[in-house]
């Protein structure tokens, strides 16, 4: 079973996933740190999990040779999981990518990175609310520091596959 | 199902406004200072006090450690030690392995075990562990992208953008992740400049190691004409290949105080990948040059050289077996030179020479790796090769001409 974590440049997704397989890539603060493909394993429920951490993509459109490989990977696994890393602090096109992976039949899963510099930008997310309406598992954490990474792990098993006119129809509504 | 954008973001905003509430915002010191190093009047200022700090901070740290300890231990110490104690005196594996019984100083011992270990580890491991130390800070603290937005109007000028910044800091390290990250550069023209361009004209932190130690006083100089190049040859490159350069649109993320843990934790990669694969090629450079040496070959190729040597580019034709280390390492290469006898300014000369000549054998296999995503091995090889060629023989000629007309040859 493949885990892939997939977001905009520079949100933290290789933070993350050293995080997660415990291993030591190249984490920096600035955008197209990952330019290919790592892959590490993790053990969940004792279950193997295999997690890569792709390139930054800003949507699935690619634009450069890093996005390709981005799109590359999430094209070449059989129903992966999914999980969007998203900078808290610009919530919204990291939504717009993970529409774009839930339209697509993805399971998947949201990570809220970089939390506390949301705290620190005065950001309240509601993320019990944000769960109700997408249906998918979201979690704050903080990738450098650790917080919030256990709880992803535990709902890593959780992800979801979305009725997208399902969620259409309620956010259209609200 | 797909939604169209124009779909998928006004449900986005439904859900934005639903979950998400905007506090009010406080203006903190790291947030005025992130505004301060984008805007050119503050920023360019700034970076020009970073860089200098940058230099002052490797030339410090790396002087401190090479000259103060390494110099010492293997001049005194190991250097007179070996050329005693090691066996069979005279022998072709002496000579290989040890070097020069007569040599008083480890550049000129040129035995693996003598100059081999010391330019590895005396000279060179200091400068990797200066370089990356200051880059991953400046890299963590989000500086590099505040930079590329500054130098954004400069590399426009040669068909680059701001971004070009990144690849041409990180060669400065080494060349080879240099030419893995213009992946991140839009299109293939763009992709194929900067490969050429880092790979002939940006010394790596290895060569800046040993040109530190070795020629302080002409550092200046050869950096000023490689920089240069790259410019002038950007420019021309920029004119003469077809395809488009893209405006580009980037984010600056905010200052954030770098981690000690993530920190040390690349610093530390970086070290075990210099024992692991930069140091063989060094002594393993040092032993093929002995033995094409004994073998009478290098002699050969520098009397068949001789003309473009001596002729073209006015530097002696000793400085072939340099330059064929410098096919494995360009620190090793420049290390070699101090045991050729030449003037000053041949020295210059040889040093720009090794850097432009060829790419390392590590760097060449990447813009191979890396050509195959780029339009093609053959094209970018050939194309590569091509301008390589021509930048040798005009870009050194030249040096050659600057020094006739200056009368320092």
């Amino acid at each position: 079973m493949a885990i892939l974590l997939m977001g905009h440049p520079n949100v933290g997704k290789s933070a993350v996933f050293n995080r997660l397989t415990g291993a030591n890539i190249t984490e920096s603060n600035y955008p197209g740190t990952t330019v290919d493909f790592t892959e590490g394993y993790t053990y969940i429920d004792g279950k193997e999990y295999k997690v890569i951490d792709v390139p930054g993509t800003f949507s699935t459109d690619p634009k450069d040779e890093a996005e390709k490989v981005a799109l590359d990977i999430l094209a070449e696994h059989d129903d992966p999981i999914v999980v969007v890393v998203i900078d808290s602090t610009k919530i919204e096109r990291g939504l717009y990518l993970a529409f774009e992976i839930m339209e697509r039949g993805y399971r998947t899963l949201i990570a809220l990175n970089m939390w506390d510099d949301a705290e620190k930008h005065d950001l309240r997310i509601d993320v019990v609310r944000l769960e109700e309406i997408l249906r998918v598992p979201v979690v704050p954490t903080v990738a450098i520091s650790g917080k919030g990474i256990s709880t992803l792990v535990e709902k890593v098993p959780a992800a979801n596959r979305v009725d997208i006119e399902d969620l259409r129809e309620k956010v259209t509504n609200l | 199902m797909n939604l169209d954008p124009e779909e998928r973001w006004r449900l986005i905003d439904k859900v934005a406004r639903e979950t998400v509430e905007y506090g009010t915002e406080r203006s903190t010191i790291r947030s005025v200072l992130a505004e301060l190093t984008v805007k050119p009047l503050t920023g360019i200022p700034f970076a020009l006090a970073v860089l200098y700090g940058f230099w002052g901070f490797f030339d410090a740290f790396a002087g401190f450690f090479t000259d103060g300890f390494f110099v010492p231990l293997f001049d005194d110490h190991w250097l007179p030690w070996i050329q005693e104690a090691f066996p069979l005196k005279g022998s072709w594996l002496y000579y290989i392995l040890v070097g020069d019984p007569e040599a008083i100083n480890s550049f000129e011992a040129l035995g693996m075990l003598t100059s081999g270990f010391f330019v590895a580890i005396g000279v060179v491991l200091p400068a990797i562990v200066a370089f990356y130390l200051v880059i991953t800070i400046l890299e963590d603290s989000g500086y590099m992208p505040r930079l590329a937005v500054l130098v954004d109007t400069v590399l426009h000028k040669i068909g680059l953008h701001g971004f070009a910044i990144v690849p041409m800091i990180l060669s400065l390290g080494c060349n080879v992740p240099g030419v893995a990250s213009t992946r991140t550069l839009e299109t293939k023209k763009q992709r194929f400049m900067m490969m050429i361009l880092l790979s002939v004209f940006i010394p790596c932190g290895a060569q800046l190691g040993v040109m530190l130690s070795l020629i302080p006083e002409y550092f200046g100089y050869i950096m000023l004409y490689l920089v240069t190049g790259f410019f002038v040859f950007g420019w021309l490159l920029n004119k003469l290949i077809p395809g488009r350069s893209p405006e580009i649109i980037t984010d600056v993320p905010p200052l954030r105080t770098p981690t000690l843990t993530n920190v040390g934790r690349k610093l530390w990669v970086k070290v075990k990948g210099f024992f692991t694969n930069a140091i063989p090629f060094v002594l393993l450079g040092v032993g093929l040059v002995n033995l094409l040496y004994l073998g009478g070959v290098i002699s050969w190729i520098a009397n068949s050289l001789e003309p473009l040597f001596t002729g073209w580019f006015g530097i002696p034709k000793e400085t072939v077996a340099p330059l064929i280390a410098g096919f494995l390492r360009k620190d090793l290469a420049v290390a070699q030179l101090s045991a050729i006898d030449m003037s000053g300014f041949q020295l210059i000369t040889s040093v720009v020479i090794i850097s432009i000549y060829f790419p390392c054998i590590a760097t060449f296999s990447m813009i191979i790796k890396e050509g195959r995503k780029s339009g093609g091995v053959i094209k970018v090889l050939s194309g590569s090769l091509l301008t390589l060629a021509t930048v040798v023989f005009l870009w050194g000629g030249l040096l050659h001409l600057i020094g006739i007309l200056l009368g320092v040859t």
